[in-house]
């Protein structure tokens, strides 16, 4: 579960977190060693984007531009068009909403090699509105070209990050830190572009989600499952282009769809999912879990879900509100 | 100036380049009624120097991977760029008739449909430098040989995204790469005086940690001249700061500050029959 103020403090503090560990810094690090092409750009954050490790590792290949997005989207599609695999980091807000147009012209619209890597997700931070990523996947699903991930946790990063580099073209990679030391059953998870995951099973209902919410989910399923509903959760790990026949798949088989997102339920998983049924003629009685076309404030992150309705509860009470009402 | 892999210039045979560039503008911007004909003809001169005396490519092999990178910021100045491209043989001269039709890659905004020749395409101002800082950075990590040009109007200096670019620039001290600023004084509204005071703009240049060279861009000895003294820079960027006059070449015309201006056929006709009673100047 998302841990608490503590850890959201210490994602605002842009020192070390000893004690987290560095599950994206690692991983790109790991595969830039393999691939020479892979160059890592930043813009002032990089303790924040765990990036100090391949800073430190690699400086060569390691380009801090600045507080200034807008010129290192562009940078990083020059580069690509040099043949390197820019990986670019900052805040989702500002890899996203901020050089919107940057990103559309450099990146998406040649299909540069570039990865933009943006953390602090939907309202995983106490930094307030202006830090507050509610928009970034629909931003990014908005442009042609762009592939658009966000793993569910720690255990995907690894597999997003290689997944984004094996793609030849570009990704936006939503990743949001470990909160603390990770458990003991640690196990690293897959991820195929193009792919959902079921990660439960049940027939009654389905909960599409992404992001923070599948662990949320999963967690709304098993209070269910004592109330006798039996309710799968699919991990949509990529947002675009959307696993249509999954969400086809499922959607037929349960007759009842909820989606669950850290991000507006306009224009991300919600709107994707909603999108494919309906050219698909699939009917289904359906519900968006999400931030309800607001901005939000500065806070914990359990008491930001709370607020904004990110929660079990919520997508409990949707399923079982759904469920109750005639096909 | 160490100019070893370029011939001596003939200046004679760059004012005729000049001549034809300039007569390709009129002649496509004529039959559209409306276009950028006013920046072409100021900055005709910066292109002959550029795409026939300084930038090294080969027009068969638009990918050759030691080409110098020419990136055209100003994306609207389509009709120059492309008479550029056709005349260096890096286009076919029957394309030409088809710029800004309907369905033709000879956009009014340059753009990459054109293929290879076409580095990045901007149109949205102020990206030129990010992209041209990108590529500098990766021909710099990688020993390559390649150096890269950036033409800028002036009224992109306004753009925040420019600054961005020119502190990293600055900052990194790439010397690969150099900035030719055409400080024709016009934008969309006219004298760029009129929107927003751009002077001092040399010392805006240099207190950002760039070589700067002020350089009269109807000079072609002179234009010449500093872009060699910018390949002789080591350890900073250089900006080469052009005044033009919009129109050069047409009396009629030259400074004239239209934008995206009204040119009839009949304006094309004089234009071209006093750029030919006037023949290249040099």
């Amino acid at each position: 579960m998302l841990s608490g103020a503590a850890a959201d403090l210490r994602v605002g503090d842009f020192t070390s977190r000893a004690v987290v560990p560095k599950v994206y810094g690692e991983a790109l690090l790991e595969i830039a060693r393999e691939d020479p092409r892979i160059v890592c750009l930043g813009a002032d954050l990089s303790p924040a984007t765990e990036t100090d490790l391949f800073r430190d590792a690699l400086p060569d290949r390691f380009f801090n531009l600045g507080i200034a997005e807008a010129n290192m989207m562009g940078v990083a599609g020059g580069m690509a068009r040099c043949g390197d695999m820019p990986f670019a980091h900052t805040f989702g807000v500002f890899a996203t909403r901020r050089p919107y147009d940057q990103v559309a012209l450099q990146i998406a619209y040649p299909r540069a090699n570039v990865k933009i890597v943006g953390f602090l997700p939907g309202l995983t931070t106490l930094l307030g509105v202006s830090h507050q990523a509610i928009d970034d996947l629909a931003l990014m699903r908005a442009l042609p070209n762009m592939t658009v991930l966000e793993p569910s946790g720690p255990a995907q990063v690894r597999a997003a990050v290689r997944a984004a580099a094996r793609h030849d073209g570009p990704v936006y990679l939503r990743v949001r830190r470990a909160e603390g030391p990770l458990p003991a059953d640690f196990e690293a998870e897959p991820l195929a572009i193009g792919r959902a995951s079921v990660v439960r099973d049940g027939d009654d209902a389905v909960v599409f989600a992404c992001g923070a919410m599948v662990e949320i989910a999963l967690a709304a399923a098993t209070t269910l499952a004592g109330a006798g509903h039996r309710v799968a959760v699919v991990n949509v790990a990529t947002l675009k282009p959307l696993d249509a026949a999954t969400v086809i798949q499922w959607a037929r088989r349960t007759g009842v769809v909820v989606t669950a997102e850290n991000h507006s339920i306009i224009g991300g998983l919600g709107s994707a999912v909603a999108e494919t049924l309906l050219e698909a003629n699939v009917a289904a009685r359906f519900a968006r879990i999400g931030v309800r076309d607001t901005f939000a404030e500065g806070g914990s992150t359990p008491y930001l879900f709370d607020k904004y309705g990110l929660t079990a509860g919520a997508i409990a009470d949707a399923v079982v509100r759904l469920r109750s009402r005639a096909p | 100036m160490p100019d070893a892999d370029r011939a001596p210039a003939d200046l004679a045979a760059l004012a005729a380049r000049a001549h034809a560039l300039r007569r390709h503008v009129v002649s496509l911007v004529g039959p559209l009624g409306q276009g950028y004909v006013q920046q072409g003809l100021g900055a005709a001169d910066l292109f002959a120097c550029l795409f026939f005396s300084e930038l090294r490519y080969r027009a068969n092999e638009p990918e050759w991977p030691e080409r110098d990178r020419f990136l055209l910021s100003t994306a609207h100045n389509s009709a120059l760029f492309h008479a550029a491209l056709a005349e260096s043989g890096q286009l076919a001269p029957e394309l030409l008739p088809t710029y800004c039709v309907d369905g033709s890659t000879l956009e009014v905004n340059v753009s990459e449909r054109l293929g290879p020749v076409v580095e990045a395409t901007f149109g949205s101002l102020g990206q030129g430098l990010s992209v041209g800082l990108g590529m500098a950075l990766a021909g710099r990590r990688h020993g390559a040989g390649y150096r890269v040009y950036v033409v800028l109007g002036d009224g992109e200096m306004q753009e925040g995204q420019l600054w961005e670019a020119a502190m990293a620039a600055g900052s990194f001290g790439v010397d690969n790469l150099c900035l030719i600023v055409d400080r024709n004084e016009m934008q969309v509204e006219g004298h760029t005086d009129r929107v927003l005071r751009m002077e001092p703009v040399a010392s805006k240049w240099a207190s950002f940690n760039w070589a700067v060279q002020e350089v009269d861009g109807h000079d072609l000895a002179a234009t010449l001249a500093a872009l060699a003294r910018a390949r002789a820079t080591a350890g900073q960027p250089s900006v080469i700061v052009a005044r033009t006059r919009v129109g050069k070449g047409v009396g009629f015309l030259e400074g004239q500050y239209g934008h995206n201006m009204k040119f009839s056929a009949e304006h094309a006709a004089a234009a071209l029959a006093e750029l030919d009673a006037r023949g290249p100047a040099c």
